[in-house]
């Protein structure tokens, strides 16, 4: 397993690494007890609505600490609308690739960036806060990397089933019972949607 | 600097010695053959294997009817393992391990399960160290096979061996009892006779030996069920060929080590103490993991260094030539913490943040010094990035 120049580059010398003053959004996911976790800050001309300055903090590894890196040097720069299509697809591509098995650790900074932008969106009344269901659950799902292969969860059409009702959460999952990483990917499973206050129990199921 | 300047990872593999691949060479080029009878040639290996046997056997006190060579430790692990519990299933299926053992031990133990043994799993202390008293509550009329690993591949461990004789000796009924030694040997006298051992595994490459060869210490009159099949060219436990080279090269690194062990481990446990001392002064909020002084192994340390990922650190070490290990799930295949620092009681943050270093013989006091300023100056570097760092420190920001 090897990285590629760039990201070593972007690791040992990252791009807008640091602590923000006063920022216009600032965002943090992951946990430490997850292995990861990001800090993103922004600051955001209101009335143009461009990126003008981004920062971010990683406790991570390298791949984290390299898709950071770029994905900030990506939005910088770009209005909120066209930084919302930035995804970790663009960061890995930047990056000249990931192994498979650090993909999840790139998915999490791009994630960042688009809880940072909501946050500042909602702060501002650019959006309502959405109503937590189904397509969030999905939504979530579609952020989970199956590390064999580094391709997320639902491309991968893993995910059989996703049911939600009364704040509970049912998923069916499409993995084989002799899977090295089913308890890896529940465990992923669980972690983004326990956050969400409107989810208070997880089912999740394997064949 | 070239990439593998600075070697501290001896608990995986050690370099080979010079005098051993010397040695190697002879028997790679000159002197192949196979023992065998009545020819010159035959007759010439087998009188050399007799030696390399004797030298190892010597080693561990032992006579050399009772050492086998094998492919190695996992080989000598598995033979044992599988050798004992199938030739004693009729008589009980209960076996005890602890959560702490090397792979080896577990891969067996779940595989034991799964033909329909019960295994006890014993847990380890915050230090890595697993009760007498445990051990003693966990035996049972049914139980045949006690296997433990002497000292722990991750903290350095060193488990209450004595201890656990004088239970097993006290059981009533015959226990086998399994050490697995790959990483005591060397480091610390092992003496099979004290230690009361029936079977007990070791590895070249772990003593500046050649990789791909071991040995298994077998008891005198212990029986073991054969586990593999095949002609028998070099030993009875592991038919097949065995490299006369690797035994040679094998033998070779005992030789050495053995010359003057305890002149071997005063350098380690000196050189390992003053890197302690000096990660200790240099880099604040940095903890031990495992016990401190003679509870550990000599070439052991293994420290958690707070607010940063281990292999964040680990690369960065490499990129300046140094080579350590560390526990962080993201630097593991499985992306899993390490079990052993989990089951002493660490969490995730402090299994992502360790690292280990394992010193050999070839280690110096400068390259210490060296490791030491560098780590000092990455881990102000990741801890700078790092928001659990900025959060508990904004006098720092």
């Amino acid at each position: 397993m090897q990285y590629s120049q760039k990201v070593l580059d972007h690791f040992m010398r990252p791009h807008n690494v640091g602590q923000m003053e006063n920022p216009d959004a600032v965002a943090t996911e992951g946990s430490p007890s997850c292995g990861d976790q990001v800090t993103i800050y922004l600051k955001i001309n209101p009335d143009t609505l461009v990126i003008e300055d981004v920062s971010f903090l990683s406790y991570g590894c390298a791949s984290n600490i390299a898709t950071a890196s770029i994905i900030t040097d990506l939005i910088k720069g770009k209005t909120l609308e066209e930084a919302k299509k930035v995804t970790w697809r663009d960061a890995m591509e930047a990056l000249d690739g990931l192994p498979p098995v650090k993909v999840h650790c790139s998915v999490l900074a791009a994630d960042t960036v688009q809880t940072a932008i909501s946050n500042y969106e909602i702060a501002h009344g650019l959006k309502e806060v959405p109503d937590f269901g189904k397509e969030t659950i999905i939504e979530e799902l579609k952020k989970i990397i199956y590390p064999q292969v580094g391709e997320d969860i639902v491309s991968l059409k893993m995910v059989k089933y996703v049911g939600f009702d009364d704040g509970n959460v049912l998923i069916d999952m499409n993995m084989m019972s002799f899977d090295q990483w089913r308890e890896n990917v529940a465990q992923e499973i669980r972690e983004h949607l326990e956050k969400y206050p409107a989810v208070k129990d997880i089912q999740i199921n394997f064949p | 600097m070239k990439s593998g300047n600075i070697y501290m990872d001896n608990c995986i593999t050690t370099p080979p010695a010079p005098e051993v691949l010397k040695e190697m060479k002879t028997y790679f080029e000159d002197r192949f053959w196979f023992p065998a009878s009545f020819i010159s040639t035959g007759e010439s290996t087998a009188e050399a294997v007799a030696s390399f046997k004797k030298t190892v056997a010597d080693s561990l006190n032992a006579s050399p009817d009772e050492l086998h060579f094998t492919s190695g430790g996992t080989l000598a692990n598995n033979i044992s393992i599988k050798g004992v519990t199938l030739s004693r299933a009729v008589r009980g299926r209960h076996v005890i391990c602890s959560v702490v053992d090397y792979p080896d031990l577990l891969t067996n133990a779940a595989f034991l399960e799964k033909i329909g043994f019960e295994v006890s799993y014993l847990e380890p202390d915050a230090q890595g160290r697993v009760s007498p008293q445990q051990l003693k509550d966990a035996i049972r009329d049914d139980t045949v096979l006690f296997m433990t690993t002497i000292v722990n591949h991750v903290v350095g461990t060193i488990q209450p061996m004595r201890e656990y004789r004088d239970i097993l000796r006290a059981a009533g009924h015959k226990i086998h009892f399994h050490a697995d030694a790959c990483q005591a040997y060397g480091k610390l006298p092992l003496d099979v006779k004290e230690l009361d051992v029936d079977t007990l595994s070791v590895s070249a490459h772990k003593i500046h030996g050649p990789q791909g060869v071991g040995a298994l210490y077998l008891k005198r009159g212990t029986k073991l069920e054969q586990v593999i099949h095949g002609v028998k060219r070099i030993d009875g436990l592991q038919p097949g060929g065995i490299g006369i080279a690797l035994m040679a090269g094998f033998a070779k690194a005992v030789e050495l080590t053995f010359a003057d062990l305890e002149g071997g481990i005063r350098h380690l446990r000196g050189l390992s103490d003053y890197l302690l001392e000096q990660l200790e002064a240099r880099i604040p909020e940095i903890e031990l993991n495992g016990p401190r002084g003679e509870g550990r192994a000599c070439h052991n340390i293994n420290v958690s260094i707070a607010y940063i990922e281990g292999e964040a650190v680990t690369m960065m070490l490499d990129l300046n030539g140094i080579t350590v290990a560390t526990g962080s799930a993201c630097a593991s295949q499985g992306l899993k913490p390490s079990y052993v620092l989990l089951a002493m009681g660490k969490n995730h943050v402090q299994s992502h943040g360790s690292i280990k270093f394992t010193l050999s013989r070839y280690n110096t006091r400068e390259e210490v010094d060296f490791v030491v300023e560098k780590l000092a100056g990455i881990t102000a570097e990741l801890r700078s990035r790092s928001p659990l760092y900025k959060s508990t420190h904004p006098e720092e920001r």
